[in-house]
């Protein structure tokens, strides 16, 4: 390990432990009763969180924790832009025991505390992530409310798994645009499909008392013609009854007989 | 018998006149005459004559006591008489066989023949067809047929519709609703209260039109029906003004199940200045308050 490792190392150790530090504490309080100071240093203390919460961000692996944390940074930051104006109204006033000099330096040191918490990025930076983007709900929408300022695409990075949910989510759109369409023709096929199915119905209704009056008509029909069939049936047995067939023969027989006489 | 028509009709004629010589008319035979002098008539393309020889041998069997028979020479005539432009002659030939088939007790060919009558005066002699079709339902709903007489309505109103007398035509339909009811063919008669109400929207006359919604809704059968849905969502779409809600229910497959004339009005609809409704219905309301 080289020095400048353990330099660093040093560095971030006696900042963790500052509060330890009791010459710094005292230094601080020196100024305690003087009320921008106090604020000033309130602010500037929670500055210093959000920062090293961003740093922590950065380092993180778990998406929801990232998020949360992102959230977090946020709201913070936007209580401090809050806090702002209040620090720059107390750093006008004049404190006894304060030169003017150091008046005109709170100014200073107030706006530059703002450009340094304006300048906390809010987003987190682009994780090589290890998961695959789920199969997403369409139709989910988020409302980007959280500050009021700085909605647009400055406050949204895109990822490369956001992008694969937005591509994701326009298709399904496409799909379901098309899917309604379909239903729609469907629909109207069924409702003429009811219509004629209704139809059909009721003139099957009117049918069915002339189908009836047919059926009885037909019916008489077919009895009257089975009983002129067996009347008839028995008039032509009776005419080539075989005794009438008989009779025929033997009368012809007779005719000839005379006739050959006649001509003999 | 000679092939001649006329030679026949004449013969015919002679056997038919009371005479000194003959005391009682040979129907019989004359009537065959005249059968067969008609069909050489027709043959030969002469249609008055044939006309005139039908005409008599429909008397010749009513005279034989078969109104049957009668009665189908009497509507050949008239499709002669339709033939030839004779419409008077039409109207009476078949009505004249409507009665006669009326007395063989068939309502259905009576209604028909009348039915018949009305189609072939319906573009000449509107009013005189109407009154046909109107016997026609009638005797059909004395029968107890009244599925049949649907389309005898619907032809009615029609003929009002091309009258342009919208609140006759409404009436006819709502008849129609009625003859339906009593042979419970629900579908025909929501379609038939929908296209009343429509009627009634087309002659710009809402408060009719809302009037009949109302005593449709009566109808336990119209209320459950898709046809009602629309009638209401027409009905609001005119209280408001609303003219796109007023043109997507006239394109909806429900308004598209309806006779075609009834489809052309509806795809007309709204006629005139539909704020003018509007505002009418609002000034009642400010008189309302005012009270």
């Amino acid at each position: 390990m080289g020095v400048v490792d353990l330099i660093t190392r040093v560095d971030s150790i006696c900042k963790k432990y500052e509060k330890y530090d009791i010459d710094k504490q005292r230094e601080a309080n020196v100024s305690g009763d003087d009320a921008f100071s106090r604020l000033y240093s309130a602010v500037e203390s929670a500055l210093e969180t959000v920062l090293q919460k961003t740093e922590d961000l950065s380092s993180e692996t778990n998406k929801a924790k990232a998020v949360a944390m992102n959230a977090e940074i946020r709201r913070t930051k936007a209580r401090l832009l809050e806090g702002i104006p209040k620090l720059q109204r107390l750093a006008l006033k004049k404190v006894k025991g304060l030169s003017k000099e150091e008046l005109d330096v709170r100014n200073d040191l107030v706006l530059s505390l703002s450009d340094k918490i304006e300048a906390i990025p809010e987003t987190s930076a682009p994780v090589v992530g290890g998961w695959e983007a789920s199969t997403s709900y369409s139709n989910i929408r988020f409302d980007t409310n959280v500050s009021n300022h700085r909605i647009g695409s400055e406050y949204f990075e895109p990822t490369r798994e956001s992008d694969q949910f937005k591509q994701e989510y326009e298709m399904k759109r496409i799909k379901q645009a098309c899917q309604d369409q379909g239903l729609d023709y469907i629909a109207e096929g069924l409702d003429t499909l009811k219509n004629m199915a209704q139809d059909i119905n009721e003139e099957l209704d009117r049918q069915e008392p002339l189908m009836d009056e047919i059926d009885t008509k037909i019916d008489k029909a077919a009895t009257d013609l089975k009983s002129t069939n067996v009347r008839l049936k028995d008039t032509v047995t009776k005419l080539r009854s075989s005794r009438n067939f008989c009779i025929d023969i033997i009368l012809l027989c007779i005719l000839l007989g005379i006739a050959a006489f006649i001509y003999k | 018998m000679s092939s001649d028509p006329d030679k026949m009709m004449s013969k015919a004629d002679k056997m038919t006149k009371l005479t000194l010589t003959r005391w009682s008319a040979d129907w019989r035979g004359a009537t065959e005459l005249y059968e067969q002098a008609a069909n050489g008539f027709r043959a030969s393309n002469k249609y008055e004559k044939a006309k005139v020889a039908l005409e008599k041998a429909s008397k010749g069997q009513e005279m034989q006591a078969s109104p049957w028979d009668a009665a189908k020479h009497m509507e050949s005539a008239a499709a002669l008489a339709q033939k030839l432009s004779i419409w008077n002659e039409v109207a009476d030939f078949y009505r004249k066989a409507s009665e006669l088939y009326v007395e063989c007790g068939r309502a259905q060919p009576a209604s028909d023949a009348l039915g018949k009558a009305a189609r072939a005066l319906e573009d000449v002699k509107p009013d005189d067809a109407i009154q046909l079709y109107t016997d026609a339902c009638e005797i059909l709903e004395e029968d107890g047929r009244d599925q049949m007489a649907f389309d005898l309505y619907r032809a009615c109103a029609n003929v009002y519709i091309k009258l342009e007398k919208f609140t006759d035509a409404a009436t006819f339909f709502l008849r129609l609703g009625v003859a339906a009811d009593k042979c419970d063919a629900t579908n025909s008669q929501c379609k038939a209260y929908l296209s009343a109400i429509i009627l009634y929207l087309y002659a710009h006359d809402l408060q009719q039109a809302e009037k009949c919604y109302n005593d449709c809704s009566q109808i336990d059968a119209f209320l459950k029906s898709d046809q009602s849905r629309s009638a209401s969502r027409l009905l609001t779409a005119y209280n408001e003004g609303d003219i796109e809600e007023i043109k997507k229910v006239a394109s909806s497959s429900t308004v598209s199940n309806l006779d075609h004339m009834i489809i052309k009005l509806a795809r007309k609809l709204p006629t005139g200045d539909v704020t003018t409704i509007q505002m009418n219905t609002n000034d009642d309301l400010d008189e309302d308050d005012l009270t």
